[in-house]
C-alpha cells in the first residue's frame, strides 16, 4: 500500500523536477549581459507594429465550432447504431430519429438566427 | 426493459421546450408575443397532468424511480415556472429580442430540475443539475444592455463550474469507495462496511457542492450579485426552483445513500443551517436594493429549510416539502411585485418604492403579504411552514431546542428588514410626477392567485400538509 503511494510521490517529484529544472537550465544558459536596443524589439526584421496590439479579433469561428460539434456528436452515436442496426430493432430506430430530429432543430436554429453567416 | 411510459412528465416537458424553440423560428420576429402565452398554457397543462397522475409510481431504471416525492417536486417546479412565465410577459417583451429562446430555456431549466429531483443515481443526477445550471447561466446574462447582467452571468458561470467540479469530485470518491452510483445500492454497501476517510471526504464535497446551489453560508457569496444582475423573473425562478431542486437531490442523497452515516453529516448540516440563518438575516438588514435584500432573505430561508434535514425525520422532510412549496408562492409574489415596479420605474431601490401603496394598491399588497409570509407571520402560509420546521427539530431531541429558538429569534430579526420595504411603500410619499403603475392583466390575475393561496394555506394548511407528508413518506419506503 505504502509502496504504491511512494510511486505516486516519485512521479510527482519527477513532474515538479522537470518543470523547475527546465526553468533553472534556461536561467543558467541565457545570454548575459541582457540584450539591449534592437535585440529587444518584437521583430528583429520586418515592420514595426502600428497602433496598440490589444485589438479585438473576430471570434465568429466559435459558432462554426459549435455547429461542427453538433455533427461530431451525431456521428459518434450514429456509428455504433449503424453497426448494431440489425439487433437493435425498431425501438432504436425511433430513438435515433428523435435524436437526429433534436440535432436538426439545433442546426435549423443556428441557420435561422444567422449563426452560419460570415459577417 | 426500460419503461419509457413512466417518463411521461420529462418527455412532455422536453417536447414543450423543443416546440417553443421551433415555434420561435417559424413565427416572424414582431409577432412573438404569443410564445409567452403558449408557454404559460403549456406549463399549466403539464401541471394539470402532474396532478392527475400523482398516483403514478414505478421504476424506470434502478436509479430512476417515479414516486410521489418526485411528482410533488415536479409540480413545485412547474408552478414556479408558470409564475415566472407570467412574470416575464412584459419584462421580456420590453427587452424586445429572442423571446422564443427565453421561454424555451425556461422550460429546459424546469426539465433539468425535474431530472435532478427524480433521479436516485449520481450520474443522472449530475446530468439534471448541469442542464438546470447551464440554462440558468444563459438566462442570468440575458439582459444584453446591462453590464451588471453580464457580470452576474460570468460570476454564476465560474462559481457554478467550481461547485460542479467539487460535486463531481465528491461523487467520484463515493463511487470509488462503494463501487456503485445508485443511491440505494450505496446505502446498502455502506451499512455492510464501515466508514473510511475517502467516503467522508466525498460526503463533505457533495454537501459543499449542493450548498452552492441552496446558497448556504459560507457558499452563498455568488447569490446577491447574481440575483441583482439577473432579469427579475429569472431571479425569482432561480431562488425558488434551483434551490428546491437542490434540496430534493440533497435529501435523496443523504437519506437514501448515507442514512446510517448521519453522525458524519449531521454536524455539517447543523453548522450550515446556523450560519445561513444568522448571516443571511443580519446582512439583509443594511441592504438598499430590493433584489439584494431578497437574495439575503433567500439565504436565510435556505437555512430554515436545512433545519428539516437536521431533524432527520419524516416530520422534517414533510416540513421541507411544505415550506418549499409555500416559499415558491411567497417569493414569487415578492418578485412579481418587484418586476411590476421595475417595468414601470426601471428601479430596484427600496427608497424608490416610497408611496407605492397609493400608486398601485394591489402590487403593494402582494409585496406586503409575500414578505409577511416569508417572515412567518400568521395567518399567512409561511407560519405553519416555519412551525413544522422548528417543531421537527425540537421533536428530534430536546437538546436541539436552541436551534429552534435561534430560528425563531432570526425570524424576528427578518421581520425588521421585511418591514422596511413595507414602511417605504405605505408611509412614504410618491414623487409627484409618478402616476399609477401599469400592470398587465395576466400579472394581476397571477398576483391575486398568489395572495389567495397564501391566505388559504395559512388559515387551512391541511390539504398541502397531507400531500407533502405523503410525498415525504414515499422517500422512506424501501
Amino acid at each position: 500500500m505504502l509502496q504504491q503511494y511512494a510511486i505516486i510521490g516519485i512521479f510527482l517529484l519527477g513532474a515538479v523536477g522537470t518543470a523547475v529544472g527546465s526553468i533553472v537550465v534556461n536561467w543558467l544558459v541565457r545570454p548575459k549581459p541582457e540584450p539591449k536596443g534592437d535585440k529587444r524589439a518584437t521583430y528583429e526584421c520586418g515592420l514595426e507594429t502600428i497602433g496598440p496590439t490589444w485589438v479585438q479579433f473576430k471570434a465568429r469561428y466559435f459558432l462554426y465550432a459549435l455547429v461542427f460539434l453538433l455533427f461530431d456528436v451525431e456521428t459518434i452515436f450514429l456509428y455504433p447504431w449503424a453497426v448494431g442496426f440489425q439487433e437493435l430493432g425498431f425501438l432504436a430506430f425511433v430513438e435515433m430519429m428523435i435524436f437526429i430530429g433534436i440535432l436538426a432543430l439545433g442546426l435549423w436554429y443556428a441557420w435561422k438566427e444567422e449563426g452560419l453567416k460570415w459577417l | 426493459m426500460v419503461n419509457f411510459g413512466l417518463l411521461y412528465m420529462e418527455i412532455a416537458t422536453a417536447a414543450l421546450g423543443l416546440m417553443l424553440l421551433a415555434w420561435g423560428l417559424l413565427v416572424p420576429k414582431r409577432e412573438r408575443q404569443g410564445i409567452a402565452y403558449l408557454t404559460a398554457a403549456g406549463l399549466l397543462a403539464l401541471l394539470a397532468l402532474a396532478w392527475c397522475t400523482r398516483g403514478a409510481a414505478g421504476t424506470v431504471l434502478p436509479g430512476y424511480t417515479i414516486d410521489l416525492y418526485s411528482i410533488y417536486f415536479k409540480s413545485l417546479f412547474l408552478t414556479a415556472a408558470f409564475l415566472a412565465t407570467i412574470c416575464s410577459f412584459d419584462y421580456v417583451a420590453k427587452m424586445g429580442f429572442n423571446q422564443g429562446e427565453y421561454y424555451a430555456l425556461l422550460v429546459f431549466a424546469t426539465l433539468g430540475m425535474m431530472v435532478l429531483a427524480t433521479s436516485g443515481e449520481l450520474i443522472t443526477l449530475y446530468l439534471g443539475l448541469e442542464l438546470m445550471a447551464i440554462t440558468f447561466y444563459i438566462l442570468v446574462a440575458y439582459r444584453l444592455d446591462d453590464p451588471k447582467s453580464a457580470e452576474a452571468g460570468i460570476k454564476y458561470l465560474l462559481l457554478g463550474a467550481l461547485s460542479s467540479a467539487i460535486l463531481l469530485y465528491g461523487f467520484s470518491l463515493i463511487y470509488g469507495t462503494c463501487g456503485s452510483t445508485v443511491l440505494r445500492e450505496i446505502g446498502k454497501r455502506i451499512s455492510s462496511g464501515q466508514a473510511d476517510f475517502a467516503l467522508l471526504l466525498g460526503l463533505i464535497f457533495v454537501i459543499a457542492g449542493f450548498s452552492f446551489k441552496v446558497t448556504a453560508v459560507p457558499f452563498h457569496m455568488w447569490a446577491p450579485d447574481v440575483y441583482e444582475g439577473a432579469p427579475t423573473p429569472i431571479t425569482a425562478f432561480l431562488s425558488v426552483g434551483s434551490k428546491a431542486a437542490a434540496f430534493a437531490a440533497l435529501i435523496r442523497i443523504l437519506f437514501l445513500g448515507f442514512d446510517n452515516q448521519a453522525f458524519l453529516w449531521l454536524p455539517l448540516v447543523t453548522v450550515l443551517s446556523v450560519l445561513s440563518m444568522v448571516l443571511g438575516n443580519l446582512v439583509a438588514i443594511p441592504q438598499k436594493n430590493v433584489k439584494r435584500l431578497l437574495a439575503y432573505s433567500s439565504v436565510a430561508q435556505g437555512g430554515y429549510l436545512l433545519l428539516g434535514i437536521v431533524s432527520a425525520s419524516l416530520l422534517g422532510i414533510g416540513a421541507i416539502l411544505y415550506y418549499a412549496m409555500i416559499y415558491v408562492f411567497a417569493n414569487m409574489g415578492a418578485f412579481m411585485a418587484a418586476t411590476a415596479f421595475y417595468n414601470n420605474d426601471r428601479s430596484d431601490e427600496i427608497k424608490d418604492y416610497a408611496g407605492l401603496a397609493r400608486r398601485a394598491p394591489l402590487v403593494a399588497a402582494v409585496m406586503l403579504f409575500s414578505v409577511a409570509s416569508l417572515a412567518g407571520i400568521p395567518p399567512l402560509a409561511g407560519f405553519p411552514g416555519k412551525l413544522y420546521l422548528f417543531s421537527s427539530v425540537v421533536a428530534r431531541d430536546y437538546s436541539y431546542l436552541w436551534l429552534a429558538l435561534l430560528g425563531l429569534l432570526m425570524s424576528a430579526v427578518s421581520v425588521y428588514y421585511y418591514l422596511q420595504i413595507v414602511k417605504a411603500m405605505y408611509t412614504g410619499n410618491p414623487a409627484p410626477q409618478k402616476g399609477a403603475l401599469q400592470v398587465s392583466r395576466g400579472m394581476e390575475v397571477a398576483m391575486l392567485l398568489v395572495l389567495g393561496i397564501l391566505f388559504f394555506l395559512g388559515i387551512y394548511p391541511t390539504p398541502l400538509t397531507n400531500y407533502a407528508f405523503k410525498a415525504g413518506e414515499t422517500l422512506f419506503m424501501p
